[in-house]
Order: structure tokens, then sequence, then C-alpha cells
């Protein structure tokens, strides 16, 4: 018996010109018109079914239809089409903190916040004092005080802190471990595994793959409000990461006049290769990168050197490495760098690279020529918060007892 | 009838939410205590006094209906108090909780229910206010005062018929918002609220009257309630207002039942 029932359900949005909510008259206007509307599928026939304590993870790019399929399983929104068979007690978590009131104290809201998650009065009472305790001591201390004078952090801390204490048969997730500071995130991942380890069923949605991978036993992989996979996590995460990492790896130009570059340069080809491991099918923190980067030059005797930049989706260059200059004439000239695995941090970087002409006059600057994204890769790990830093090396750390006594 | 059970059946199921979320707009509104409750005197309180001076001062009347004239007027504020305050509250109710709404699944009527307290509790407090005023005039009480949750029933049901039918196309006209503040201000004077029914008992229209604002019965219905030997509660009157107010109430949670699927997409 499947706890879960998902029957190809469709969800419709229809985006006319004044889209979501609009004044009496243009909605007489509208029906008397019947203006054509664009009709924009967020779900598409969508079926899947789950057992007792399974724990799905609901992956997809942004606007892949994830959020609308949590709001349609968690009965906010009825679906176009299709039908979904629940059996069992649902909460459903889409924020944290929800329906909390800036006036009324942490205690107050306590309350009001279990019973909006269906938490019910007797269930709060037994275990308010846990999730005060499990909040912290900052909240504890700040009880009666309303909540619009706590700060951020405490805000969220105290929120997660009464969804971690639901006790439905069926938990639904959205996004909601990418809060609090880096402590509370390894205690809500913490609780989250607890919770997990016992015969609850978990609907997660998340852009974080660590935790999907380590999480949960099947994935959803939805594309444009379509199921593209769903099946068990590793399979479907691996695809999934092979299909995102489809990026510009290699760029090439059949022909001097159709490539880009300036009279005397011009790209003839580039390629990003990293170095899969076997078994392996996309790029994380571990492989080795190797770029080659290939260009025509039509002046002879010439003294250039290659520029590469390395940049973060943030903008930050994270190096910059050159070629040593040489001496080249009229012909294809090739500079190859290798990028060390265990470097780069997890993340989404771009490469751009610039010919330069005695060491100083830049012939032409490539911009963006890569695209590329690194995953994560954690092993034996308890926390799958994101990782800080540009860089991620593995240096020589080690660490051992000086002496037994104090 | 079928579908008003079941409405009422899940309201039932999570009155525990309900009660919590009106004692949230209750404390909220009560938080600062001087003004809460000021609120709740105050504005009675100056109402009637302007009236009084209109009355007394620049129209030269004395009482009405032969009825004590403060009495008449503060118990007809009292009412149209607790009417316009549910039927506002009711109908932003959906709009106003739109973070809840879009957030977790639950009864939606749950809210618009819940949305009453607050008006309930001021009509509470302007009760202690009239008890008093009708003391330091000498005036008795009612003996009927007991049937005053009944008056207050009736009038529930009107203001939740016509406040569910507001919020359900409010969500998506959101212009529809702008009525309730006219039918609020026109209402006034349009209902019997500083003068009494008695004064229309004598036109030919006066059974129109009643059908077209079943409100002017309920307000007759509170003030037998609250002033001693008042008698111009008729039984015609009576069942007009009892009759709307549950066909209201009935139309409402059917076009609400209609609409409720719909609202997060507009919200």
């Amino acid at each position: 018996m499947h706890i879960i029932e998902v029957d190809s359900v469709s969800k419709k949005y229809e985006l006319s010109a004044n889209k979501g909510a609009v004044s009496l008259k243009n909605g007489i206007k509208n029906l008397l018109t019947k203006e054509e509307k664009e009709i924009f599928w967020a779900v598409n026939d969508v079926s899947f079914a789950l057992n007792r304590g399974d724990k799905l993870g609901i992956v997809g790019s942004n606007g892949a239809g994830k959020s609308t399929l949590l709001k349609i399983l968690s009965k906010i929104t009825k679906p176009t089409t299709g039908a979904i068979h629940v059996r069992g007690k649902v909460a459903s978590l889409l924020e944290v903190g929800t329906g909390f009131h800036p006036e009324l104290t942490g205690r107050e809201n306590i309350f009001l916040n279990g019973a909006i998650l269906g938490m019910t009065k007797h269930e709060i009472k037994s275990q308010f004092d846990e999730i005060v305790d499990f909040a912290g001591e900052q909240i504890s201390r700040f009880l009666d005080t309303p909540v619009k004078r706590y700060s951020s952090g405490m805000y969220v801390r105290l929120g997660f802190a009464i969804s971690a204490h639901l006790n439905p048969e069926i938990l639904i997730v959205d996004e909601v471990l990418a809060v609090g500071d880096a402590d509370f995130q390894k205690k809500s991942l913490g609780k989250m595994r607890e919770v997990a380890a016992n015969d609850k069923t978990i609907l997660f949605v998340s852009h974080n793959l660590t935790a999907v991978a380590n999480l949960c036993n099947k994935t959803l992989h939805l594309e444009k409000g379509r199921v593209k996979q769903f099946g068990e996590t590793g399979e479907v995460l691996s695809n999934y990461m092979a299909a995102l990492q489809t990026n510009r790896l290699e760029q090439s130009f059949d022909s001097f006049d159709s490539a880009p570059g300036s009279q005397q340069i011009r790209l003839k080809r580039a390629t990003l290769i990293p170095e899969l491991l076997e078994g392996q099918t996309y790029l994380d923190i571990r492989n080795k990168i190797n770029v080659s980067i290939e260009f025509w030059n039509t002046e002879p005797n010439q003294q250039l050197n290659v520029s590469l930049h390395l940049f973060a989706s943030t903008g930050e260059c994270i190096f910059n490495v050159g070629t040593p200059p040489g001496q080249f004439g009229v012909g294809v000239v090739q500079a190859t760098l290798e990028i060390p695995g265990h470097f780069l941090n997890d993340g989404t970087y771009h490469i751009s690279f610039m010919v330069v002409k005695d060491k100083s006059i830049v012939l032409y600057n490539f911009e963006e020529v890569f695209n590329f994204e690194i995953a994560d890769f954690r092993e034996d790990t308890t926390w799958y918060g994101k990782w800080p830093g540009y860089v991620r090396p593995v240096f020589p750390f080690p660490i051992r007892q000086l002496s037994d006594s104090i | 009838m079928n579908l008003i059970q079941q409405k009422l059946k899940e309201i039932g199921s999570d009155w525990e939410l309900l009660v919590i979320l009106a004692k949230r707009d209750i404390s909220v509104r009560y938080k600062q205590t001087i003004l809460g409750l000021s609120w709740a005197i105050v504005k009675p309180v100056a109402t009637m006094l302007v009236f009084l001076f209109a009355y007394k001062q620049v129209a030269k009347i004395q009482d009405i209906s032969g009825y004590p004239i403060q009495l008449v007027i503060f118990s007809g504020i009292l009412f149209w108090n607790y009417f316009a305050n549910s039927l506002q509250a009711i109908s932003n109710s959906i709009l106003v909780n739109s973070n809840l709404i879009s957030k977790v699944y639950f009864p939606r009527l749950i809210i618009c229910f819940s949305s009453i307290a607050v008006s309930l509790v001021d009509f509470l407090v302007g009760l202690a206010v009239y008890l008093i005023l009708a003391l330091s005039l000498h005036q008795d009480i009612s003996g009927y005062i007991f049937l005053l949750p009944v008056a207050l029933f009736i009038t529930s049901l009107f203001a939740l018929g016509f406040g569910l039918i507001f919020a359900s196309f409010s969500v998506k006209y959101r212009d529809v918002q702008q009525i309730i503040p006219l039918i609020v201000q026109y209402g006034f004077f349009a209902t019997p609220i500083v003068y009494t029914t008695k004064q229309l008992s004598e036109k030919s229209w006066f059974l129109w009257y009643n059908i077209l604002n079943p409100l002017a019965g309920m307000v007759e219905m509170f003030r037998a309630c609250l002033i001693s030997q008042y008698d111009l509660l008729t039984a015609q009157n009576l069942s007009i207002s009892v009759l709307a107010s549950v066909l209201v109430f009935i139309l409402g949670i059917i076009i609400f039942d209609k609409r409720e699927d719909s609202f997060v997409d507009y919200l």
C-alpha cells in the first residue's frame, strides 16, 4: 500500500496581461471579450508513488515546478487535473516560522505556529521545553519578548525548532535547511537525519544535492513541470548532474573568418575536460580539470603569452595565471592548463583568457569562454551545509595528543 | 445542506486552530491595553455624543420614540459596530492572512470565522459601557438580556454570509474591498441606528424596507434585549431578519466553497 500516490497531476496557470488579481472592471471586461490567454503548465502530468518510510528528494532547476508540486501535495492549491491520494497526517514546511506574528511573544508564537502547522495544544505543551531548548539559550531568555525584537537568526531558529518537533507521518520540506548559521545548520540537519532514521515519509525539495544524496533514498527530477526521472537517488542524481554540466565545455571554430577575436588573433578551439574517476558521470571537487586553448596567429615573429582568469559566479576573480612568453610565428598556438583536483570548492565558475603581446599589450580578451559547475563531494559526513570558501585545498593538517596530563 | 454540514464539520475538526487565531487577533489588538480598550470605549461613546449634540442642541429632540435617547443611540451603535467591524474583518480575512494561506493548508473558513473575535470582544467592552450608562441614567435593563447571544448569533450569520461573499471575490478582484467602507458608511444611516423603526412603521413601504434591509430587524432585536419595555421588535421584522441571515449565510458558504480552491493562485 503506497502512502502517497500522485496520479498524473497537472497544474495550469493562465498568464494574461493582468496576471493574478485584477480589478473588477477588468475582470468583467475579460469575461466579455474572452481574451486569448497564454497557458502555462507549471506541473505537467506528474505521477509517482511512495511507500511508508521513503525519503524523496525533489530536484530540478528554478521554474521546474518543484514548489508548485509541493503546494499541490500539501493541499494548499488544487491540481487542475489528476489526483493525489495521501494516507496519513501531513505537515508541510514551506517556510520557517509560518504565521509568526511580530507583536506576539516567542512563547505565544510557539503556540500559534504549532497550531498552524497542525499540532494540538496538548502536543505543543508537552514538547514546549524541548522546543525552547532546541532553539537555543538566547531564545529562552527572550521567550516573553515580542518576536519583532528578535534578530533574524533568532527568528529562524525558533521557527525551525517548532517545525522540528512536528510529529506527522508525512513531512513536506522546502529548502528550510538553508537557514541559520553553520552551527544551527548542523543541528537542523542532525534533526532531519534523526527524523529520517525512523519510519517517517519525507518529501524534500532542495538545491543542496549533498543533503539530498545523504538523506533521500528516492529522487524525483523535474524539468519544465514534467518528470524527467524518478527512481533511486544515486542514479537520478548522477544523471541530473551530468545533464546540468553539459555546459559550454568545448568551443571550436572551423574557419578563421567565423571565429571570435581580432585581426591578428582568433580562437580556434578551447576545451575544458575534467578527469573523471571511474564510475563518475559528473565533475566534482576531487577532479583534475584540463583546459586547452588553441588560437590562430596571423603575424610572424611575435612574442605572445596567454593570461587566464577564473571567476566565481559572484564575479570575483579567484586566480589569474599566465603562460611564460614565447616567440611564435604564423599558425596555430596552443596553451594548456591543469587545475588540480581538491583545489576549487564546489560552485559555478567561468573562465576568461587574453592573449598578450610583448608582456603588456592585450591583443584580445576572450570573455566567459567556459562556464562550468563543480559539484560537492563528501564522504562519511554528518554535515551538509555549504562548505565555505572559493578554494577547498587538502593541506596536510595533522592533529595529535601531546601529553596525557593537564 | 450537506455542504453546510460538511463545512461546519471542517471547522469543528480544527477548532483549536480557530481559537488560537482568534486569540492572536485579540491579543494583538489588546496588546497595548490602553489603546485597545480605549478604542472599544471611545469610538461608540464619541459617536453617541456627536448625535446627542445634534439631536438635543441642534434639533431639540429629547427622546426617540419614547425611549431614552442615549440608550437608543448607544445600543444602535453597539449593534452597528459589531456588524460593521465583523463584516470588514471577514471580508479582509483572506487577504490579510495571505502569508498563511499560501504556505499552509487548513480549512480556509477558519480564518473567516476567527476574524469575528475582535469585534466580539469590542462588543462586550461596549456592552459594559452600555450597562454603566443605563445605570447612571437610572434605567432598568431589559429582562430579555439573556437573549442577547441569540441576537448576536443571528447578526453574525448575516455578517458572515456577506463577509464570505466579499472575501471570495476580493481575492481576485481587489477593488471589491473598497465597496465595504461605503456599505458601512451609508448603511449606518439607512439602518435605524440613530433612530428607530417606529418612525418608519407608518409608511406604506415599511415591509419592503425591512425585507431590503434585514439589519433593521436585527438592531431592534438588540434593543429589545437591552432597553427595558422596548416593544418595537415585531414578529414580522424578527422573522425577516432570521430568514435573511440564514439565507445570506448559506449563500456565502456556497460562493466561498466555489472559489476557495483558487485563492492561492491570486495571492
